[in-house]
């Protein structure tokens, strides 16, 4: 203990990626702007940026998400294609009547020529929006989201700090808590809103997205969107209190309201396992003054209940290698800590420079007594081949559904979790958050190493009795 | 001209000649949209890029290759796990996406001694892997890197790779297509006539424009290996770097999707000499007719023949038995190219479905011109759709399915109407005989399906019949029929394999050995003059 030697923090030492964990930043843009409420976002840039990543969603949630581009073409690359924008604008607002938020997103090419997404807003306020679509709330938000800076991690944060930045505005105090939940599913906004609504705290979510599972509807009335509205966003200026559940995903949004409007802000640590849901319930608790109330100690005696029936007899020593956005991985890492379980190898797939003052990091570096490694700048091939050289052996992996292969191919049993989940049914539907999350993430570890145990023949025998 | 105005796009006259329905006694001398335009920014229209139709449409389904996009990482992340275009090597194609993963400091100061030393890295990684194709894409287009000059110093440093260098970055024209064009024309230009293959047959073709989608390309090449003919390569599905740099051998191009690889197969006639026969792959009297065409090509009609009445006694039953129940059934015919035009009257004919409507994402004037020729009256073409327009057809036409993408697909399922994928499919492949079945199979399955039955129901102010706790397909498909029709002798559903693709890849073909002996004979006799 206390000896750094055991776990290594270090970048992965292969130029380029094979098999990468995270796509590029106008992604995350675009998975922000769908959780706003009479929002279509225009994409800047060639139509692959927005076609692929619409797919990518739709795999993800198997519903539609609008999501328009500015079609650049060969000309506008040559000759710049601010014009693109503004005819955009002006197309999706006549077709699209509800549309009142339009985050303008840009990509690789349209930063690299230069286009001046600043001015054409600046331009369309004071020219189309006053004349034409006179009367009619429309808000026209630049998102400058380069595709080689940063990840999806880095676009959705940027976003939502956008997006804070554009609507806040101080007015009365509304004794509301502002969540900013980060990049979630469905399933963990219901978990995270039963934990508020016992506790009795009302909250501004950031963003709504439980209606990403829409359902299939006799009239024909449903269709998946975000459910954050313009007032929310306004709102979050007079909140009581901050609480961003990701440092990575969110967190620039609640300091920015810190700063602007003294709205008190906690960043972290995200709620996943029974410890760090207690920490954010205690947070709730702080910011808000309400008691944590017995109907939580149950549902919390619950989750526990459930896992120490696997922990010891299952997953003590179980080694687990994780990936997937940063604080989704190092949740993960502290819970299987909790449940006993080894993870000895981290992947965190960008080149983050603050990952090393990160004092979850720290913390694993400072207290863990077997050798582990934490590889930023990470891409799949780096648990491949230390699966395939032998360097790890393990037996489980935690991660989305972009290494199936890695699980598959080299037979070592995977636990889908994070974004995207497209080769497993319902995936979203199911938090990893909360002591709900808890308990999902541990029966899931269990069944999917029992169903291995089955097929491998590996000492199959000792569920006969449990 | 009779164009469609849609009530959502009269807002953009620019889209005004994009739609057109087919009138009584009208032709393509009065019935065509416009195709390939830039598209209108801000519609929400359906289209990919360049770089996606080069790297992710023909690249990407060569089987052993490293298929690096040299640029930031979302170019291969969002390209990667989108298609199913299988292999026999064990899909190698389908597990891997590779990227330089530009970041600024590249762009400031020019990323190609990062794409060097990834090039490097990645074969050090991957050692197995001997050959590779780096795409351009916008960021590095932009930046103007030397792709060629890095790839030809590599080669020569290593000495025992092969690169391929394909410039199409996502802005390089309205759609995919531009990228489809820019990598065929890069592929003849820089391999085609590098490698020289061992001939061993008579009859030699490259079957060109199949992407092995579920195994489209090997059903394929089981008839043309049963035939006797050496196939050299599939341009690209399941084929090797190393194969398709043999294409100029071919006696014959056999073209499925002359949207996607006509480039390559005009190019090769004009540099090689090779004749172009275009064929399709899909619909029994298509197959007959495709089938016979190659033959007469090398003088094999009886062995095709063989084959066309096999098939055609071992499939048109369970095929009949479909068509009964599709009959009349209103379907969208809305795929990203060529199946517009390949499926829009051999569907109508063989299943006895009525195609309401047909769209292309990319498609040309020329394919609009194949597919409005071939569709019956009355239906509703449309050129780059968007996402209303979709909508406002799919409420004006109620059709019983909708075929097209996954993602439309679940626009589709909001409003009760069921879709087929056919850009990745849902059960095929469904090329062939077998696979057509297959086709009208997964069709029946989906319109009669009970979920989209009980999909209409609102518990809440319905009725609902008590007495049954289940409602099967066939109780669904058959009270419009009569018990004689309901029960033709022969006809029967499909029963065919879940996989009937795999047992394939070690199926002996007698014809093929019987000319491989004969080649392999000849050969000897060169190298061992008689005395």
């Amino acid at each position: 203990m206390g000896d750094t030697k055991f776990c290594e923090l270090k970048p992965k030492d292969r130029a380029g990626v094979i098999n990468p964990i995270f796509t590029c930043q106008p992604a995350g843009a675009q998975y922000a702007s769908i959780g706003v409420k009479d929002c279509t976002a225009i994409v800047h840039g060639g139509q692959g940026c927005v076609m692929f990543v619409r797919l990518l969603f739709g795999q993800q949630f198997k519903e539609n998400f609008d999501i328009a581009s500015s079609s650049l073409h060969e000309d506008g690359a040559v000759f710049g294609a601010t014009k693109r924008v503004e005819d955009a604008v002006d197309v999706l607002l006549m077709r699209y009547p509800e549309v009142k938020v339009v985050p303008i997103i840009t990509t690789c090419s349209t930063e690299i020529i230069g286009d001046d997404i600043d001015g054409v807003v600046t331009k369309l306020n004071k020219g189309l929006l006053k004349q034409k679509y006179a009367g009619r709330e429309v808000h026209l938000i630049p998102m400058h989201t380069p595709s080689f800076t940063g990840s999806m991690i880095t676009g959705y944060d940027l976003a939502v700090k956008d997006f804070v930045e554009h609507f806040a505005k101080k007015t009365e105090p509304n004794g509301k808590l502002n969540l900013l939940t980060g990049w979630v599913n469905p399933g963990d906004v219901t978990a995270l809103k039963h934990l508020l609504a016992e506790m009795q705290v009302d909250a501004t979510v950031l963003f709504e997205i439980e209606n990403f599972d829409s359902p299939l509807m006799p009239d024909k009335s449903a269709v998946s969107h975000g459910d954050t509205t313009i007032e929310d966003l306004q709102g979050t200026a007079n909140a009581i209190g901050t609480l961003a559940l990701n440092r990575y995903e969110g967190a620039q949004a609640a300091q920015y309201l810190k700063s602007e409007f003294d709205v008190p802000a906690i960043i972290g640590p995200t709620p996943i396992g029974i410890r760090n849901t207690d920490i954010f319930l205690k947070n709730v608790s702080a910011m808000t003054g309400k008691p944590i109330p017995r109907s939580l100690v149950e549902e919390r005696g619950r989750a526990v209940d459930a896992i120490v029936d696997l922990s010891h007899m299952f997953f003590a020593d179980k080694k687990v290698a994780i990936y997937g956005n940063p604080d989704l991985v190092i949740g993960l890492a502290e819970f299987c800590l909790d449940m006993e379980m080894k993870p000895v190898l981290l992947l965190l797939g960008d080149d983050n420079p603050s990952y090393k003052n990160d004092p979850r990091i720290k913390a694993l570096q400072e207290n863990v007594d077997y050798k582990m490694e934490i590889i930023t700048n990470a891409d799949i091939m780096d648990l491949e081949s230390r699966i395939k050289n032998k360097e790890v052996e393990l037996d489980l992996i935690l991660g989305h559904s972009k290494g199936r292969w890695t699980s598959i191919d080299n037979g070592v049993p995977m636990v889908r979790v994070g974004f995207p989940t497209f080769d497993r049914a319902g995936g979203y539907r199911h938090p990893v958050v909360g002591y709900a999350g808890a308990i999902w993430l541990a029966e899931q570890m269990a069944n999917t190493i029992f169903t291995d145990m089955e097929y491998k023949r590996n000492k199959e025998w000792i569920l006969n009795v449990w | 001209m009779p164009y469609h105005t849609f009530k959502c796009s009269e807002c953009i006259p620019e889209r005004a000649m994009h739609a057109v329905v087919k009138g009584p006694g009208e032709d393509l001398t009065s019935c065509l949209p416009l195709g390939y335009l830039n598209t209108i920014p801000g519609t929400i229209s359906e289209r990919g890029c360049a770089f996606c139709g080069a790297k992710h449409v023909i690249g990407a389904p060569m089987k052993d290759v490293i298929h690096l996009c040299h640029g930031p990482v979302g170019c291969t992340y969002d390209t990667w796990h989108t298609k199913r275009y299988i292999s026999d090597n064990d899909n190698n194609q389908l597990k891997y996406a590779w990227a330089t993963d530009v970041k600024e400091k590249n762009v400031v100061f020019g990323a190609e001694k990062l794409l060097k030393k990834t090039i490097i890295d990645t074969f050090k990684a991957q050692p197995h892997l001997k050959r590779m194709t780096i795409y351009q894409t916008c960021a590095t287009a932009l930046i103007g890197d030397d792709m060629d000059a890095v790839a030809r110093e590599v080669m020569e440093e290593l000495g025992d790779v092969d690169i391929f260098v394909c410039n199409a970055p996502g802005f390089g024209g309205p759609s995919q297509s531009g990228g489809h064009h820019k990598i065929n024309i890069a592929w003849v230009d820089q391999k085609v006539g590098t490698k020289e293959p061992k001939i061993e047959s008579d009859y030699v073709i490259n079957y060109v424009g199949d992407y092995n989608i579920q195994g489209d390309a090997e059903i394929m090449c089981d008839y043309f290996h049963r035939m006797g003919i050496q196939v050299l390569s599939t341009f690209t599905g399941n084929s090797t770097f190393d194969e398709l740099a043999t294409m100029h051998r071919a006696h014959l191009n056999v073209l499925e999707c002359a949207r996607s690889a006509e480039y390559i197969c005009n190019e090769l006639r004009v540099r090689y000499g090779i004749p172009r026969l275009d064929i399709d792959g899909f619909g029994f009297d298509l197959l007959n007719e495709s089938l016979m065409k190659v033959a007469m090509f090398f003088g094999l009609e009886e062995k095709a023949q063989k084959i066309i009445d096999e098939e055609n006694a071992r499939w048109r039953p369970e095929l009949d038995w479909y068509a009964r129940r599709l009959k009349g059934k209103r379907i969208c015919l809305w795929p990203g190219g060529s199946k517009l035009w390949h499926w829009a009257h051999v569907i109508e004919e063989e299943m006895g479905v009525k195609v309401v409507s047909v769209y292309s994402k990319f498609g040309h004037q020329g394919d609009f011109e194949k597919g409005v020729a071939r569709c019956s009256e009355g239906a509703l073409a449309i050129d780059d759709p968007n996402e209303l327009e979709a909508l406002e057809a799919m409420e004006e036409l109620k059709p019983d399915i909708i075929l097209t993408g996954m993602r439309p697909g679940e626009v589709a399922k909001k409003i009760r109407i069921p879709y087929l994928n056919i850009h990745a499919y849902h059960n095929g492949p469904y090329k062939g005989y077998e696979g057509w079945v297959r086709l009208a199979r997964d069709l029946y399955n989906a319109i009669y399906s009970p979920m989209y039955q009980l999909a209409a129901i609102d518990i809440s102010k319905d009725e609902i019949p008590l007495e049954r706790g289940f409602r099967s397909r066939r109780m669904i498909s058959d009270v419009t029929l009569s018990p004689e029709e309901a029960n033709v002798e022969g006809e029967h559903p499909y029963t065919g394999e879940y996989d009937n693709v795999t047992r394939l890849r070690t199926k002996v073909y007698p014809e093929l050995e019987a000319q491989r002996a004969k080649h392999q004979e000849a050969a000897e006799e060169v190298l061992v003059p008689a005395k």
